[in-house]
């Protein structure tokens, strides 16, 4: 059987792609516009990177544009002098691995006790509730926990000092911040998240349940020894990716969330480059810095999927 | 059959894309090449014009157009862009096409031949949206914008174009602009030592700053007179907190005594000045100066160590940091009557005409309320030390590369400051937005849909004008306090007077460009409202701490340098005096 499969790919690669080109030009047409979008979209801007090492300019073609001093690292050396950037470094770290840890596991747990709901209508309104934070703009989301976690006119704040409480500083002292960021993320994209997992579950063949079950297995034991063993893939493989983007950060969700009084845990790079870059102008230090960010996320991804891979998962490649 | 007709349908949809692709690439790149081009020949030409005056003497400085005009009409129509401010208010009109741009572009149209369009872009964002249009060559032709350092940054890329020649060679066909702005604003931004010009300073018609605002209702409820010092103003907001079950009835848990917004510089400005000696030479005051809010001025500190400890005692808006700038929260507040004392710009109650807070005040709560100017911040000289700004540091107006109309947008320049012009654009059509009193005097009215002004007095339009300003200067003075439509002019009048009251006019200091202060702007900036909101919420012991390291990092960020270039500069150009030559 392994030599068959083996063979089959080589005696393909001999035929010439011609061949196959004839054979198959649907597929291939098929298949070049979503190239076409990621050459248009994703590798013509990549031209640009090369502005980390130059001396930008607004009127000059990126190719005419100085080479920066030090060999061009110039505005790499800035970025590691600059306090701001280390500091949105450490946050962005800090945020994106509290969300790794807090907020990864979230999606399964919901997943596999969604899953071992019997009533199924009720079960279809508990998942899209759980869907709908998912479609809120961050914008949106801020506003909201102004009007809940805002420290005067909060609900949740009015309620607690009603009560005789002091009021909780929810938004406006660093520490608890970060578990407001972590808590809105967490809320607003659990139960999408969750859909992932749901369809690996019902991939999961109703036998070996069945067969469990005859074993005398209970619940906490069938999703013990099947359903999350029937799902591991999946976790890999988001966990791969999830690390892949541990150096990246959205834009909106920190943006929308960060205010003056707590930007020493809440300036993260993507604000970063954003009040540096598009407001500052000092586009070469910004794309040094998205650059960075870049290689960092690539160096983690690989790390991430070499390890998996040593640990006998698939990985994603 | 059907596999292939979906296959061939499928083709042709790539096949299409594929052309619309192509075609819009070919566009942008033609787009490009013919923008250098032009950019090019533009240079050249403007450097011909120079050459050309240069050795012919008066008989260029004649005709410095190269006969382009007739009777100041080109012979065939020119097409310039010109920017607006889109301030995004809800019953606005639409700021690129009302009755207002109508009337511009068929002046322009009829006077030079030149037709205009307008390119919105958001106000409180503008600074961002300059940036990425003119990052993408798509800025429009007149750009404006408050904030030089910002020019400075695209002029050392190259992308802005010096206007020193086209003022002084086209001087003659631009009397107007010549007239309104004068030398001195014309000038203000003229680099001393080449002699470049990359932005022209709007004038202001008004010079007046800030006011402090206290609901006069309220002032009565309680019997207290008008605070004439900071221990009254503080005795007075006090007295709002204490009383709040009889000020507020069922919402007294929404009084805020005195409200400042994330803008703590803006909005405490006059508590801040005071705090500054008001005989600090014009080199300290310089040198410490580049944060136009004053937070490394020496004396800003104590000001701000007030407000801390009337944030600790719950004078002031517990959530003012949480609202961003735009953010009409804090408005809505002072407008629904939750708010006793703010400081703002010198009018700012009673801009807006229906949607005036006064007006919605009074809408509110009731005719007797109301917000009065009061003046009660002392100096250490027991004076009301105001630093009012000076007829320039308005917007700055600077025309991009990409501008191959530079001619046409001068002569733009000079028709938007005609003095007709200007005062067709503030008050509009009689009947429409104003009345005519018995002496003359113009009272606006509240106009509606395509007759409402954006901003006050259009000043968006009018961008070498800011503040009122008809033909005839008496009127002027007279009409103002009847231009708040629905307001009492009587409190335009007092407010009018209060901040003219123991000024001290802005200097222009020019020493040069300072390379540290390059791009720096908006970030400095951003990093002063932190420095400002964290102390102010501080608690009271940890005040100086959070304030020191606030401005170790301000400082350490790029705040250190600036200064010290505007100290070298300053020796450089005015060797060891600390006062302005006069």
């Amino acid at each position: 059987m392994k030599k068959e499969g083996k063979k089959a790919p080589v005696a393909q690669k001999k035929q010439s792609f011609g061949v196959y080109m004839k054979r198959y030009w649907q597929l291939y047409v098929l298949l070049a516009l979503p190239m076409l979008y990621l050459l248009i979209f994703k590798y013509v801007p990549m031209i640009y990177i090369q502005i980390a090492f130059k001396k930008y300019s607004i009127v000059q073609s990126v190719w005419e544009m100085p080479l920066a001093a030090n060999h061009g690292f110039e505005y790499f050396i800035k970025a590691f002098k600059n306090r701001d950037f280390i500091n949105a470094l450490r946050n962005t770290l800090v945020l994106n691995l509290l969300d790794l840890v807090l907020g990864f596991p979230v999606p399964i747990i919901f997943a596999l006790v969604l899953n071992e709901l019997v009533f199924k209508r009720f079960k279809r309104v508990v998942q899209t509730i759980a869907y709908m934070p998912h479609f809120l703009s961050w914008v949106i989301i801020y506003g909201l926990a102004l009007q809940i976690f805002a420290p005067s006119t909060g609900f949740l704040n009015m309620i607690l000092t009603g009560l005789g409480f002091e009021s909780i500083p929810f938004l406006n002292d660093s520490a608890h911040w970060v578990g407001t960021y972590i808590f809105l993320g967490i809320w607003q994209s659990f139960g999408w998240n969750s859909i992932v997992y749901l369809a690996a579950i019902a991939g999961i063949n109703s036998e070996l349940y069945e067969a469990a079950s005859v074993d005398g297995a209970g619940r906490f034991k069938k999703m013990w020894h099947i359903t999350l063993p029937g799902i591991k893939p999946t976790i890999v493989v988001l966990l791969v990716m999830n690390l892949g983007n541990i150096l990246g950060s959205s834009f909106d969700r920190p943006f929308a969330l960060q205010n003056n009084l707590v930007m020493d845990s809440a300036e993260v790079l993507a604000t970063f480059v954003y009040k540096n870059g598009i407001k500052g102008l000092q586009f070469s230090l910004t794309t040094a810095v998205g650059f960075f960010q870049s290689i960092v996320c690539v160096i983690f991804l690989l790390l991430a999927n070499w390890i998996s891979r040593k640990l006998g998962e698939r990985g994603i490649w | 059959m059907k596999k292939r007709l979906l296959s061939v349908l499928l083709t042709g949809c790539m096949v299409l894309s594929l052309v619309a692709c192509g075609s819009d690439d070919g566009g942008s790149t033609a787009q490009d090449s013919s923008g250098t081009q032009t950019t090019q020949q533009d240079t050249s030409a403007a450097q011909d014009t120079t050459e050309k005056s240069d050795a012919s003497g008066d008989e260029a400085a004649a005709d410095p157009t190269n006969g382009e005009l007739v009777d100041g009409k080109f012979a065939e129509t020119r097409k310039i862009t010109v920017e607006v401010y889109d301030r995004g208010n809800d019953d606005g009109s639409d700021p690129t096409n009302n009755n207002y741009t109508k009337y511009i572009k068929e002046q322009m149209l009829a006077q030079h031949n030149v037709e205009v369009e307008f390119v919105a872009v958001p106000r409180w964002t503008e600074v961002e949206q300059i940036n990425n249009l003119l990052a993408a060559g798509d800025a429009p032709d007149i750009c404006l914008t408050y904030d030089y350092p910002t020019v400075q940054t695209y002029a050392n890329m190259g992308g802005v174009l010096d206007l020193s020649s086209y003022v002084d060679d086209y001087r003659d066909l631009l009397p107007n602009l010549w007239n309104w702005l004068g030398e001195t604003n014309i000038y203000w931004d003229k680099d001393p030592v080449d002699g470049t010009l990359w932005a022209i300073e709007g004038k202001r018609a008004v010079t007046n700053r800030i006011n402090t605002f206290v609901r006069k209702d309220w002032l009565d409820k309680l019997g207290l007179k008008e605070p004439t010092t900071r221990q009254e103003f503080e005795d007075m907001i006090i007295a709002f907190r204490d009383n709040a079950d009889l000020l507020l009835g069922a919402d007294a848990d929404k009084m805020i005594p005195y409200s400042v917004s994330f803008d703590v510089g803006w909005r405490a400005a006059l508590l801040i000045e005071s705090f500054i000696d008001p005989d600090v030479s014009d080199y300290e005051y310089y040198v410490n100066g580049f944060d136009d809010r004053a937070l490394t001025q020496n004396g800003t500190k104590e000001a701000i160590r007030v407000l801390n400890k009337w944030y600790n005692d719950g004078l002031l808006w517990d959530d003012f940091a949480l609202y961003s700038s735009g953010d009409s929260t804090e408005d809505d507040m002072i407008k629904a009557g939750y708010v006793g004392a703010f400081m703002h710009n010198w009018d700012y109650p009673y801009r807006d005409g229906e949607n005036s807070i006064q007006t919605n005040l009074q809408r509110m709560v009731g005719p007797d309320a109301k917000f009065v100017v009061v003046d009660c911040f002392e100096d250490i000289k027991g004076g009301h030390n105001k630093f009012i700004t000076s007829s320039a540091g308005d917007r700055k107006i600077f025309f991009p590369t990409t501008n191959t109309e530079p001619l046409a947008s001068m002569l733009y320049l000079d028709f938007i400051s005609s003095p007709e012009v200007i005062q067709y654009l503030q008050i509009g059509e009689e009947g429409v937005t104003h009345n005519k009193l018995e002496d003359g005097t113009i009272e606006i009215q509240a106009a509606t849909g395509d007759d409402i002004q954006n901003s006050g007095f259009n000043i968006d339009y009018t961008i070498t004008c800011n503040g009122l300003h008809l033909v005839d200067d008496e009127l002027t003075l007279k009409s103002m306090a009847y231009s708040y439509s629905g307001i009492d002019p009587e409190l335009v009048e007092v407010a009018h007077k209060v901040c003219n009251t123991d000024t001290r006019p802005a200097k222009n200091v020019n020493v040069g460009a300072i390379a540290a202060e390059e791009g720096q702007g908006p970030t400095l900036a951003s990093k002063r409202d932190v420095v400002y909101d964290t102390a102010v919420s501080a608690s009271v012991e940890d005040f100086d701490k959070v304030w020191d390291a606030g401005i170790a990092d301000y400082l350490s960020s790029g705040g250190q340098a600036i200064m010290d270039e505007r100290a070298e500069k300053w020796k450089a150009t005015f060797g060891d005096t600390t006062a302005l030559p006069e």
